[in-house]
């Protein structure tokens, strides 16, 4: 009963937060100093009647409150309109980029999830060891080097001077690759980005699920386990690591959360297509309706994935639900 | 069972990755050579903007509508001159009002039909009919296009004119493809929509390639199409790619993923300096950097300073800032301090200011005309104020998104400061500049021009009329307007020049912008598969990037050098390979995990 109350509540939650998003992005670019038709009134040469024009076609002319119903008529039917600068349906443009970002931010995310943890865990359960001080040491130097001077170095040696990889990009366009040629094209091109984001992340989660284990080392049931008689593997593994991992499962559903919104430098360093480099070049262009389609699409992500979180943790640890 | 540890595997897979890897280039080439097509790749930093001429803005959407389409005249290698290209020939009537072209009968769009004169007309027409994009232009004075057969053109202005001499910079379109849109409405406005909305893709043109890929973001891919008028292009395709940094560019270029790299940075540009096959080329500027002032008149946003308005203010500026460093500690080198708003590249029309009349920098001397002109600092804040008592407080716009704007701005702030002019940088995308310069938010801001052969045009942003359009500053000068205008009517070329040099001298008296340098193109290619570059204009213009697709057809694969494109990367084999050593690993740990369990169990 509790749990059902539970996953309602938390749902509940997650619809009210999105319907905050959704007006909030409504009124956020209506309210922005700079009016959308101005900033295109130079670049485009608009005369003023083409800036009437312009003002039409965004619906800009209409009240505040039917454009509000417009706005949500056309969001809930994922038509986010049509971009200045491009002319291109602004869900085109979001939907051409999400597969990279997937690609390359999913997976880095597991990778960088199950190195960390294996590292973490690995390093509290022998505390003090090489591994430990050499794995804590490596994390903390990856935890804080900038992944775009790391991916910049991984460039310039594996690219310019090994020739081992190519510069950057998606794939070889213009090459003609397909079926399996074209799946190792990609592959090739995924590498270096991959390698970056990963090594960025894995010293993230091993220090976390590192210190989480520790602590929990330390509880009475992990004593009681062991006083039990049980070997030191079994008590790592049905005792310590369910009860540690928790707060880091939290990190990682978050951090899927962001997938979405993708990795805005190493995107940059590699010419990697993905959502990360749209939404950066959209701002810089003040291109609206592709940010708001971005910035709503990376809300809902992280929306449903904190929910996500919340019903797996509800599952994982019962005391959530009793609370 | 020592041999099976997961250390023993993992350096085996690690020593097959570093014996593998240096040969996997020669491995992964055999993935690529299925076809025997002759690929051109180019690196830039810009993808086009869409397919549809009516929405170019930048560098990569104007190298697309050079190569897909063909122009009335072309511009001429030698002097950038109008030369024959779809008109052979041209006349006018002796008031300079109708204009006659003999158009060439051999031009194809690229779906196979024939290109007549009736699709000029009908390209000409609809963009001075309907005020489509900037092309709109370079058809002033309300033309009337006809075709009394298809291989004549007449160009009717209410004006006299040399419009059709300057030439007009408009891709010619072919009828059967756009007409439709001139029919979706009776509204001008939802006509002028259809066409701005039209995807245009593939691109149907007539020039020697054509657009028939693109990767949004990525790259987009020009086909050759023969026969061309102009001569068969040699290569099959031209793949631009597009990155998001230079450095990358710059690598993929070492790499050998692309055989041209446009607009370089001087520091990366350096450091090509003596890489094996690679060339780098200098091309004389094609823009210019300014400090361009607002004069107001924008509207009640305006916040200039009326100072600004004042001459002697202006001489001040001229005169505090140092051009020489600018070219050197900006550009390193490669620019050559400016002058005239004509650049120096526009040779038929540069008029080189000379020494004895060009502002020199002296700091001291610039306190002074400041002084003289009753500009004093009276509270000692080291801010002077103006005869009025307001304070000489500017706002300069940088734009964070120029290369040398932010930097530039830098100097020149340290400079006015210096004598008593003070000064707040506002950096900003050039996006948002056009938001601050369209509300006239600004007293002065740091950026460029580039623009045609003719200086027509250059000439015409000082003009009162391009206040909100062209003109960001709204200089206004009823003395310059008329000498405009009175330009426009001039058509021998000779006098036409004199009375421009006259209209140079004027602007550069007037400062309504200070030149501050012409920046040279840096580019940058490979040596070992491609030959065939063609400077435009000679000697040492641009080879790519420039005045034409001069390049694009004469380009071909040196002698003997290999044909097929070779990709870097791994090769299918290495990857296999890497993934068996993974799942062998896998498999040693979870044997040794069962073994290690049941010896303690």
């Amino acid at each position: 009963m509790g749990s059902r109350k539970y996953l309602l509540r938390k749902t509940l939650h997650a619809i009210a937060t999105l319907v905050f998003v959704l007006t909030f992005n409504f009124f956020l670019f209506r309210v922005m100093p700079s009016d959308p038709v101005q900033l295109y009134a130079r670049s485009l040469h608009l005369t003023e009647e083409d800036k009437l024009e312009l003002q039409h076609e965004l619906g800009l002319d209409r009240p505040l409150p039917q454009q509000f119903v417009i706005y949500m008529a056309d969001t809930v039917t994922g038509n986010f309109g049509t971009s200045i600068k491009t002319g291109l349906p602004a869900t085109e443009m979001i939907t051409d980029r999400l597969w990279p970002t997937v690609l390359l931010v999913g997976l880095s995310t597991i990778l960088s999830t199950a190195f960390g943890l294996f590292i973490g865990i690995k390093g509290a359960w022998k505390r003090g060891s090489l591994f430990d001080t050499s794995s804590l040491f490596g994390s903390l130097v990856l935890y804080s080097m900038p992944e775009g001077w790391l991916g910049m170095i991984l460039l310039i040696f594996f690219a310019g001077t090994l020739h081992w990889f190519p510069a950057g990009q998606y794939e070889s366009s213009g090459a003609g690759f397909t079926g399996f040629a074209h799946f190792f094209d990609v592959l090739n091109h995924l590498f270096l980005p991959l390698l970056t984001l990963t090594l960025g992340y894995i010293g993230e989660y091993a220090i976390i699920m590192r210190s989480s284990l520790l602590e929990t080392m330390g509880e009475d049931f992990v004593q009681t386990a062991r006083a039990k008689g049980l070997q030191e593997k079994l008590v790592r593994r049905r005792h310590a690591v369910p009860n540690a991992i928790l707060p880091t499962l939290t990190l990682v559903f978050y951090s899927f959360g962001y997938v979405l919104g993708g990795a805005i430098i190493v995107e940059t360093v590699f010419s990697w297509p993905g959502i990360g480099l749209l939404e950066y070049k959209s701002i810089a262009e003040l291109d609206y309706p592709v940010i708001q389609g971005v910035f709503l699409l990376f809300s809902l992500a992280v929306i449903v994935f904190n929910l996500a979180a919340d019903v797996l943790y509800s599952y994982l640890d019962p005391r959530i639900r009793e609370a | 069972m020592r041999g099976s540890r997961p250390g023993s595997a993992i350096a085996l897979v690690v020593l097959s990755l570093l014996v593998l890897g240096p040969a996997s280039s020669a491995l992964a080439q055999t993935d690529a050579g299925t076809d025997e097509k002759i690929v051109f790749d180019v690196g830039l930093t810009g993808d086009i903007t869409s397919p549809n001429p009516f929405r170019a803005c930048c560098t990569a959407d104007y190298e697309m509508l050079w190569m897909n389409y063909d122009l009335l005249f072309n511009f001429a290698n030698s002097d950038l001159s109008p030369e024959p290209a779809i008109a052979m020939s041209s006349e006018h009537s002796k008031d300079y009002m109708t204009w006659t072209f003999e158009i060439r009968d051999d031009a194809m769009w690229h779906d196979g039909q024939p290109l007549t004169a009736e699709d000029i007309v009908f390209t000409y027409q609809a963009i001075a009919d309907y005020r489509l994009a900037f092309f709109k232009d370079y058809l002033p004075f309300n033309p009337t296009l006809s075709a009394p057969n298809p291989t004549t053109l007449v160009w009717e202005s209410q004006e006299p004119t040399f419009a059709p001499t300057i030439p007009p910079w408009v891709p010619i379109l072919p009828k059967h493809v756009w007409e439709e849109f001139t029919k979706v409405s009776d509204d001008p406005a939802e006509v002028k929509k259809a066409f701005k909305e039209y995807e245009n893709f593939p691109a149907i043109g007539s020039g020697p390639f054509q657009l028939t890929e693109w990767e949004k973001g990525q790259s987009f891919t020009m086909e050759a199409r023969r026969p061309y008028w102009g001569g068969d292009p040699v290569i099959d395709e031209v793949v631009f790619h597009i990155y998001e940094n230079q450095e990358a560019m710059v690598q993929a270029l070492k790499n050998g993923e692309i055989q041209f790299a446009e607009a370089l940075k001087p520091t990366l540009f350096d450091a090509l300096e003596g890489e094996a096959n690679i060339q780098t080329h200098v091309a004389p500027a094609g823009c210019f950097s300014n400090l361009a002032f607002n004069f107001g008149g924008q509207g009640k946003t305006d916040t200039h300073d009326p100072a600004i308005e004042d001459l002697a203010v202006r001489d001040a500026v001229a005169q505090a800032i140092d051009k020489q460093a600018i070219v050197s500690s900006i550009w390193q080198g490669y620019a050559v301090p400016g002058d005239s708003v004509v650049r120096p590249q526009q040779e038929l029309w540069y008029y080189d200011i000379p020494a004895e009349d060009e502002f020199t920098f002296d700091l001291d001397l610039a306190a002074q005309t400041l002084e003289d002109a009753g500009y004093v600092d009276g509270d000692n804040d080291g801010v002077r104020e103006a005869p009025d008592g307001h304070p000489l407080q500017w706002e300069i716009v940088t734009l964070t998104d120029e290369a040398g704007s932010n930097d530039t701005g830098k100097l020149i702030e340290g400079w006015l400061e210096q004598i008593g002019i003070g000064v707040d940088l506002v950096p900003v995308s050039t996006t948002k500049a056009y938001v601050l310069w369209a509300d006239g938010d600004f007293d002065a801001y740091v950026w460029g021009w580039c623009g045609d052969p003719d200086p027509d045009f250059i000439l015409s942003l000082h003009t009162t009329g391009q206040c909100l359009g062209w003109s960001d500053g709204c200089y206004s000068n009823a003395e310059f307007d008329a000498m405009y205008e009175e330009q426009r009517t001039i058509f021998d070329r000779e006098e036409r020049r004199a009375f421009i040099v006259e209209m140079q001298e004027f602007l550069y008296r007037e400062n309504p912008q200070i030149v501050l340098a012409y920046e040279n193109d840096l580019q940058a290619f490979r040596t070992d598969r491609f030959e065939g570059y063609v400077p435009v204009p000679e000697p040492d213009g641009f080879y790519l990037f420039g005045w034409g697709a001069d390049s694009y057809l004469s380009l071909h694969p040196i002698e003997g050098a290999p044909t097929t494109v070779e990709k870097p990367g791994l090769s299918a084999g290495v990857w296999i390979a890497i993934a068996a050593g993974v799942v062998v690993i896998v498999i040693l740990v979870a044997l040794m995990r069962r073994r290690g369990g049941e010896e303690q169990a």
